[in-house]
């Protein structure tokens, strides 16, 4: 079905190759999983297997790729590759386009299809399929970051193409939803679709994925079977009450840092917290774990005033967060974001800090940035221009904005998205001495292997409610 | 949060209409107004705007257009009456030296000037309003293709309405980033335009790097290749015809308004 040999490429504005010399063949109703650390290519490698590199891109090409048995550049261009391809890009926000789910999975049949009925059920099908018939009528930007990529999914799935590429489709899905995924990708390579997906959670795919393919600086540098190439467990798929290292959490003797009671937060009808009632100690390293939609986020934008309560009480040591003034909730509770590009705008990475700095006053700022830098391990950096930073020190980077302003509780919300697995660990490795150095952490994630590697404390979360919290035996900071 | 520009389902008469029907509307509409000068007109040209509204149910989104209108119509009829020197004097700014010749002020003419122009623009505002809140977007291409528009235009007109909410939701999100970061919008003119730059680089640049997957899956799905309009949405029902006739109805009132009245 994919059959690309010696096959390099160089961005227009590149000067080392993406793509170094790849040779591939992919069989129809093949599962090839496509892993490897952060700017390894894995990206890049998409777009030339889907033929958007060599039709909408430009660069320097050069090899042979051919799909379905004919070569790459004897198609017209992308209009008549969509007929043969389908892609879920990384981002999923910006493949939805359309002002509802139902129209969004309808407008790539619309171009092929023309039964009105026909389009319809293909739509109610796919969706039943994805699970996200409930969100029929809601407009995409409304959904939640997991919903979103499920409905990507789901447009690329409508189409019925020949061949699936998808890129990273799974990083902002909890478990169950992951599952869920993956076993609608085997159903498809059952019925002999053909498909190539990107991920870093890689365990899901043992006895699915057909050949794991693992790439780095733009090659491939080793290729085999699921087994071969991961003998050992790859991070965990189990659900979490099941899990014997947890042990029901016992309160310590220590400080109080946060105290939320019986905290009620509403959007319009939906109550996103419905009686949250907790206790947080100092130098605890927390993980709020939960699925897509529990409430985590809600719950943590209370701590520094961006959110304030419906019902109940929320405490930040003394200050009581809901009417202390933000500029006096953030000295003591950091925030850190999913995607640090929402906060990066200065011309260097020490203006980036010191942004932050001269909002809370600082007395000398200087020797705070490169203490900071020194600790988020981008010392020598300071004149860099942030977003040409790797994502990995993008998100070091956005910590290192938070740290400076020295705030006792530090929240990261979903730090490792869009991280490998190394990047991921030296994200945590910073967690875990700043823990050491007193900081209380809390991390939001759905993430359950570094949840379960690195906090000392789990909380779970459902529907708004805390339905579980524990004590990891496992966890490193414990 | 409010949507500005943005499809609303329903199934009322408006939203039932064919798009090509409606982008007819919309297309005489703005066109009489713009060539009418004349007040009535222009008022009964709102009237059958408000009427539309009212029958499908989206009262509600022209009120809240209400306050934005009169801002500009408040501003539309300084500028005139200030710039356009016509008619009667009303109200003499700076008189004349010389004995029988108008001095500067507001004029009869400068302020009808206003006034007509306000009201150009409700028309016009408030009938593509509720053209785009009734119309899904994919109709929306389909009503525009049909008039021979190239379809990269079209697309992008389909890319700009889809990126407003977008727009307004990054703009919170990268706002609560900056407040993390205990960000202080300034005070004064040259406080808030200095405090825009850790709102604005952001947005901008996250929103740039968002239109290549854009118009990669709009690619990916076909829809660069669309050249030809499907067969089934061409079908005209019912409530065509009554357009069709309010299209006479509006054509007449133009005609009788302008050539009897005047």
């Amino acid at each position: 079905m994919i059959l690309a040999s010696a096959l390099s490429y160089t961005y227009p504005v590149g000067i080392r190759p993406a793509l170094r010399d790849i040779t591939l063949s992919v069989g129809k109703g093949e599962l090839i999983l496509v892993t490897g650390p952060t700017a390894a290519g894995k990206t890049t490698l998409c777009y030339a297997l889907s033929g958007i590199l060599q039709h909408e891109f430009g660069g320097t090409c050069s090899g042979y790729l051919a799909l379905n048995g004919r070569p790459v550049n004897d198609y017209t261009g992308i209009c008549e590759l969509n007929q043969l391809v389908s892609m879920v890009f990384d981002d999923a926000d910006s493949q939805l386009i359309f002002t509802s789910v139902e129209e969004e999975l309808a407008s790539g049949l619309e171009t092929r299809i023309d039964s009105k009925q026909e389009i319809e059920d293909r739509v109610s099908e796919v969706m039943e399929l994805c699970g996200i018939t409930h969100l029929r009528e809601r407009p995409p930007y409304t959904l939640s970051g997991g919903q979103k990529q499920r409905v990507a999914i789901a447009a690329a799935l409508a189409m019925d193409n020949e061949i699936i590429i998808l890129d990273e489709p799974t990083s902002e899905l909890d478990v169950v939803a992951t599952t869920r995924i993956i076993k609608i990708l085997q159903d498809l390579k059952t019925r002999g679709k053909t498909i190539i997906i990107v991920d870093h959670s890689l365990e899901g795919y043992r006895n699915v994925a057909d050949r794991v393919i693992i790439m780095e600086e733009g090659h491939i540098s080793r290729e085999g079977t699921f087994d071969e190439i991961f003998p050992g467990q790859q991070g965990s798929v189990k659900a979490l009450y099941t899990d014997p290292d947890l042990k029901p959490y016992t309160h310590k003797d220590r400080p109080v840092v946060v105290s939320i009671d019986s905290l009620i937060k509403r959007y319009g009808t939906i109550e996103a917290l419905s009686g949250v009632s907790l206790k947080l100690y100092e130098g605890e390293f927390i993980a709020i774990l939960g699925e897509n939609g529990s409430g985590k986020t809600t719950l943590v934008k209370h701590l520094n005033g961006l959110l304030r309560p419906d019902g109940g009480s929320v405490h930040v040591r003394a200050l009581d967060a809901a009417t202390a003034p933000v500029i006096d909730l953030v000295r003591q509770t950091g925030l850190v974001f999913q995607n640090p590009d929402t906060m990066l705008f200065a011309d260097s990475v020490r203006d980036e800090i010191m942004f932050g700095l001269e909002n809370i006053g600082s007395d000398s700022p200087e020797r705070v940035i490169s203490d900071v830098l020194t600790m988020v391990g981008l010392s020598g950096s300071e004149s860099t221009y942030p977003r040409h930073l790797s994502r990995g020190e993008r998100q070091r980077l956005a910590v290192a904005c938070i740290l400076a302003m020295k705030p006792g509780l530090i929240i990261l919300d979903e730090p490792t998205t869009g991280l490998d697995g190394k990047e991921s660990d030296k994200m945590m490795e910073l967690m875990l001495t700043l823990q050491k150095r007193g900081h209380t952490i809390i991390m939001v994630t759905h993430n359950m292997r570094i949840a379960e590697e690195y906090a000392d404390r789990i909380i779970a979360m459902e529907n708004g409610r805390v339905t579980g919290d524990y004590h990891n035996m496992r966890g490193r900071a414990s | 949060m409010s949507e500005i520009l943005q499809y609303i389902p329903g199934n009322s008469p408006l939203h039932c209409l064919n798009p090509v029907t409606k982008l007819l509307l919309v297309i005489l509409i703005v066109g009489l107004c713009v060539m009418s000068s004349q007040v009535p007109f222009l008022c009964f040209l709102i009237g059958v705007l408000v009427t539309g509204a009212l029958f499908s149910g989206l009262i509600k989104e022209i009120i809240d257009q209400v306050p934005f209108l009169i801002l500009l119509s408040f501003f539309l009829v300084i500028l005139t009456s200030l710039t356009v020197q016509e008619g009667d004097l009303l109200l003499t700014i700076l008189p004349c030296s010389e004995y029988g010749v108008q001095g500067y002020g507001i004029t009869l003419g400068g302020l009808l000037f206003g006034v007509i122009l306000s009201l150009r623009f409700v028309v016009m505002i408030t009938a593509f309003q509720l053209f785009v809140v009734t119309t899904k977007p994919s109709d929306l291409v389909t009503g525009l293709l049909t008039f021979r528009l190239p379809v990269d235009y079209v697309l992008m007109l389909l890319i700009a309405l889809r990126f407003i909410p977008s727009l307004q939701l990054e703009a919170r999100r990268i706002h609560e980033a900056q407040l993390c970061r205990g960000y202080n919008p300034g005070t004064g003119i040259s406080g808030k335009i200095k405090s825009m730059r850790p709102i604005m680089i952001p947005l901008v640049a996250n929103s740039l790097a968002k239109t290549q997957v854009l118009g990669l899956t709009l690619d990916m799905r076909g829809y660069r290749a669309r050249k030809t309009l499907p067969l089934h949405k061409l079908i005209f029902g019912f409530g065509d015809v009554i357009s069709a006739m309010l299209i006479l109805v509006i054509f007449s009132a133009f005609a009788y308004i302008h050539f009897f009245i005047v």
